[in-house]
């Protein structure tokens, strides 16, 4: 692995010299401008509009940024031949993947810590004091941009097209913000037409649902959140190595 | 040491297109047969779509023949441990614009297995091998032309590969330019190593290759020895071969 190691190295340097973390600072910008509009418009909430505010907003930015990465890096890497001086090398084409991934997730992760410091320097100074459901709100909200990026990845490679991957993938984030009401539904209907494509949505799709911190009276299970994740991931990232190893460049 | 450092076996390379269920073919090479020997350096001339980069991605493991077989280095041309002898520079080497030559050749070097160590050294002794040293520091996205192909023979180069296969490495360059890039080629021979290169440049192929094959129509039509054109020179006889 040390070579997805050193294409992961390579793409956080890319996105930490482009424009990628000026997203984290228009964050900053966008809640602090917030703040005082909603200082005025919440009244006594303002606090708990601002935490849930900046939590879903922490998320959004994260997955535009690893869908925009899951979906772009490598059909770019195509498109300006940068890829033809990789695989000429002694790198197979999983090693490849996996850096790549690898490299935008660890660039999404630190954007939206640094979203996150900059939402709780807000709560603080707004008289917000810790609680332990912001750091499982957060875990969520990254893991849930984790499987939707490696699901977009996927797709990205199927359909060769950004446009293409980007739109179902999210989709497939809303949806899979529904698994529980699509299970619900194939389980009540009748014919076996509309049950059997239904259920098998519902476990094609990321199960979102399960990474709402929001959603829970108590504590998260992490091993079955961590052991979801790695195994969702890791199913569509091998069926894009598969893709990736039957292409021509 | 006695295998050929790349042979080609009756490869056939079709291109594929599917546009609106409707597929059309297209000819890369057809029934191409072609041994490089070990420590020369073999040219491939041919006119424009006649098979050469095809030929080369071939070799690379980048293109798969449709029919075939592609051996480098004694081994497959996916192989990962013949890919660590291979040294290939593309005919437009693109590269991230973000980074310095310095630390392209990191990242490339890394990639190829060169341990930390030996990757210092490495770098500074093929910067100064193509006449780089000057613009070590500078982004690749603000070079010219001429020092991103050196750039492109560096990172072919920093391995210290045994085949080095180079695409049109002085399309673009000036005189001065394609002299030092000539200059640095022949230190590679020097070496033993051996180097497949094509070039629309047939003066260049003149004088550094001891061999040179004439691809037309995907299919390689001759073959040629120094020898072959010291009298009459290798352009009438391409030229002959061609039309």
């Amino acid at each position: 692995m040390r070579k997805a190691a050193i294409l992961a190295w390579n793409s956080w340097q890319e996105n930490l010299r482009g424009r990628y973390f000026t997203l984290a600072f228009f964050f900053g910008l966008v809640v602090l401008y917030m703040s005082v509009i909603l200082g005025v418009l919440a009244a006594d909430q303002e606090v708990r509009v601002l935490l849930d505010f900046g939590l879903g907003f922490i998320e959004l930015m994260g997955l535009a940024g690893a869908l925009y990465g899951a979906t772009t890096t490598i059909l770019r890497e195509m498109e300006t031949k940068t890829i033809y001086l990789i695989l000429s090398r002694p790198v197979t084409r999983g090693e490849y993947l996996v850096g790549r991934f690898a490299g935008t997730m660890l660039s999404v992760l630190v954007s939206m810590l640094a979203m996150a410091a900059m939402h709780l320097a807000l709560l603080f100074f707004k008289g917000w004091s810790w609680q332990a459901w912001y750091f499982w709100a957060f875990l969520g909200a990254f893991l849930k941009v984790f499987v939707t990026a490696a699901l977009a990845t996927f797709l990205a490679i199927f359909s060769s097209s950004v446009l293409t991957a980007l739109t179902i993938s999210a989709i497939l984030w809303t949806l899979g913000h529904f698994v529980g009401e699509i299970r619900f539904m194939s389980a009540w209907g009748s014919s076996k037409a509309a049950s059997v494509p239904l259920t098998a949505a519902a476990y094609l799709m990321p199960n979102l649902e399960l990474l709402n911190a929001r959603d829970r009276l108590s504590a998260p299970p992490l091993g079955l959140w961590l052991g979801y994740c790695a195994a969702y991931a890791a199913v569509w990232l091998a069926l894009a190595r598969q893709l990736l190893r039957r292409k021509e460049f | 040491m006695g295998e050929a450092a790349l042979v080609l076996e009756r490869v056939t390379k079709t291109y594929e297109y599917s546009h609106l269920g409707r597929t059309t073919y297209t000819r890369g090479v057809e029934s191409l047969s072609l041994e490089v020997r070990r420590g020369e350096a073999f040219g491939l001339l041919g006119l424009n779509g006649s098979g050469k980069t095809t030929t080369f991605k071939l070799a690379l493991g980048l293109l798969r023949p449709t029919s075939g077989t592609v051996s480098v280095l004694g081994g497959a041309a996916e192989d990962p441990k013949s890919l660590s002898r291979v040294g290939y520079l593309p005919e437009l080497p693109y590269f991230y614009p973000f980074l310095t030559p310095v630390e392209a050749l990191r990242f490339y070097g890394r990639l190829s297995g060169i341990s930390e160590t030996a990757l210092g050294p490495a770098i500074e002794g093929v910067l100064s091998a193509v006449g780089l040293a000057s613009s070590a520091d500078r982004k690749l996205g603000t070079l010219s032309k001429g020092t991103v192909q050196r750039v492109g023979l560096a990172q072919a180069l920093l391995h210290d590969p045994e085949l080095v296969i180079l695409d049109e490495p002085v399309s673009g360059l000036d005189p001065l330019a394609i002299k030092e890039f000539r200059d640095s080629l022949r230190k590679v021979l020097e070496k033993g190593k051996t180097i497949v290169i094509s070039s629309h440049s047939i003066s260049e192929l003149e004088r550094l290759c001891a061999r040179v094959g004439i691809l037309k129509d995907g299919k390689l039509v001759r073959t040629l020895e120094a020898k072959e054109w010291e009298k009459g020179g290798l352009e009438d006889l391409f030229v002959e071969t061609v039309r």
